[in-house]
């Protein structure tokens, strides 16, 4: 996996995989304990995205948020 | 309404009988927001505010009434313009006429524009690929969904609602633009030139948000022209230029915009888009609650299994050296008793063998030869005769027997030869 942290969807599959894997057995006990530890921190990930997921709710007219953004765009280039 | 098959008693009321037929022809659902072409004839707009025409053709015509407000009427219709009205059947019974109930009217040759600009637009995306094109994909669960759609419109109500049941404050933005009228192009591809900004995680950390990862853009169903917009290039283009996926949601499930051909996601309507890109958070929650377990269970069970294993083996470790000695010991008992049983055989063989020895030994004994009535003869010196040549006439000789011994003389010698 790459050092980007996987999105929802690459973490619950990888997490499927490494289940079905510690279900199907048969793995030393290294190799379990270390794919328990993976899948425990990937498990972590998936808790914490569906939590980020909440947030605000904005109503935005179109030239509210032009402005907005421009004055950003102001801000930046002071 | 009388039957068919019912008696009457007398002449039908002509106010009656018309308005049998108003009640039958209202009914027809064939006669209910038809879609008619023909030419108008009789213009007549009236202060009242209504207006009233004639619609034909080379075979036919009928009357026809706008009511006040009832729709906006293009300002190029006049006498002799071809128009496209949709319209429902109504008979006005005080005079027996039959008129069309216009609820809408545009010029024929607008719609037959518009249809060819569309038709002209779809071929040339297909030709530059743009329909073929691979398709982004949504976000399994988003987190930051803009939605693009008329302020309080009925279908932004029904994806918030829609939204608050499957994932109940999800976070997401409104850009609030026209989606009918002259503006409504130019607003929605402004909305969509926003959604790119909001979309770059510059603009998103200024804004203190997770940048936008979702684009829903659309509204609710309505008359083909007031769904155009979503025909037009300059929002198929912005859809295109788009660098996350965009969701086409717009009008009723039969309708079909050039938007949703070029679009990430087709959705059928509004509410659709909602149903086919987010979640039902729950169902994720409670799969993750299953994984968890799952997880934990498959650990517990390798390392009881291991644990099982691990004492098992101590237990075996344990009586390990004990088994062996005891089985030394056996080994050794059966080798002692291996070895005495050969030492025995071997003894009992050389037992036999000597008394064998004996008792041979016993036969050949002189004695008992003497016993037998033979004697010995000894010479003087005392050898053993064991042949006449060893006599000598005149000689003396011992002769010894079983019991005693006598002395005598040769006197004469015989071999057997003689």
């Amino acid at each position: 996996m790459s050092e980007k942290e996987p999105t929802y969807n690459e973490a619950a599959q990888r997490l499927e995989t490494i289940v079905a894997a510690l279900e199907r057995g048969g793995m030393g006990l290294d190799e379990t304990l270390k794919l328990y530890e993976e899948g425990a921190a990937l498990l972590k990930i998936c808790q914490r995205e569906l939590m980020s997921a909440e947030g605000r709710l904005n109503e935005l007219r179109l030239e509210d948020l032009e402005h907005e953004l421009q004055a950003q765009d102001a801000q930046a280039s002071d | 309404m009388t039957g068919r098959g019912e008696v009457t008693t007398g002449p039908l009321a002509v106010g009656q009988f018309v308005s049998m037929i108003k009640r039958t022809l209202v009914q027809e659902p064939l006669f209910q927001r038809q879609t008619i072409k023909g030419e108008v004839s009789q213009w007549k707009q009236y202060p009242s505010g209504h207006t009233y025409f004639t619609l034909r053709d080379h075979d036919g015509q009928i009357s026809a009434v706008i009511w006040k407000g009832r729709c906006t009427i293009h300002p190029t219709i006049k006498e002799g313009s071809v128009v496209v009205v949709t319209a429902t059947l109504d008979l006005y019974v005080k005079r027996g006429n039959i008129q069309l109930n216009v609820e809408r009217i545009e010029p024929a040759n607008t719609l037959g524009a518009m249809e060819e600009a569309r038709r002209q637009l779809v071929e040339r995306l297909r030709h530059e690929g743009e329909l073929d094109r691979p398709r982004k994909r949504p976000p399994f669960a988003p987190k930051h969904i803009l939605i693009i759609t008329g302020a309080g419109s009925a279908a932004l109500a029904d994806m918030h609602r829609l939204i608050e049941n499957r994932w109940p404050g999800l976070r997401r933005t409104v850009i609030e633009v026209l989606v009918q009228g002259e503006r409504a192009t130019e607003e929605i591809v402004r909305g969509l030139a926003l959604s790119r900004r909001l979309a770059t995680p510059e603009c998103a950390a200024q804004r203190g948000e997770p940048p936008v990862d979702l684009v829903i853009v659309g509204r609710g169903g309505g008359a083909p022209e007031d769904l155009w917009a979503f025909n037009l290039e300059p929002v198929v283009r912005a859809i295109l230029a788009s660098p996350i996926p965009v969701v086409s949601a717009v009008g009723h499930e039969s309708d079909l915009l050039v938007s949703d051909l070029v679009a990430d996601v087709r959705a059928s309507t509004p509410s659709n888009a909602i149903e086919r890109c987010v979640p039902v958070k729950a169902e994720l929650e409670q799969w993750q609650d299953e994984l968890n377990e799952r997880l934990n269970h498959a650990m517990i069970r390798t390392f009881g299994d291991a644990r099982r294993r691990l004492v098992n083996l101590h237990a075996r470790l344990k009586v390990a050296p004990l088994a062996g000695i005891n089985a030394g010991k056996r080994s050794m008992l059966t080798l002692r008793s291996n070895l005495d049983r050969a030492v025995e055989a071997t003894f009992a063989r050389e037992r036999t063998r000597i008394a064998g020895l004996e008792a041979a030994l016993e036969s050949i004994h002189p004695q008992r030869v003497l016993e037998r009535g033979y004697a010995m003869t000894q010479t003087e010196q005392g050898d053993v005769v064991t042949n006449v040549n060893m006599l000598e006439v005149g000689q003396h000789y011992s002769l010894h027997f079983v019991d005693g011994t006598a002395q005598t003389t040769v006197t004469e010698i015989h071999t057997n030869e003689e």
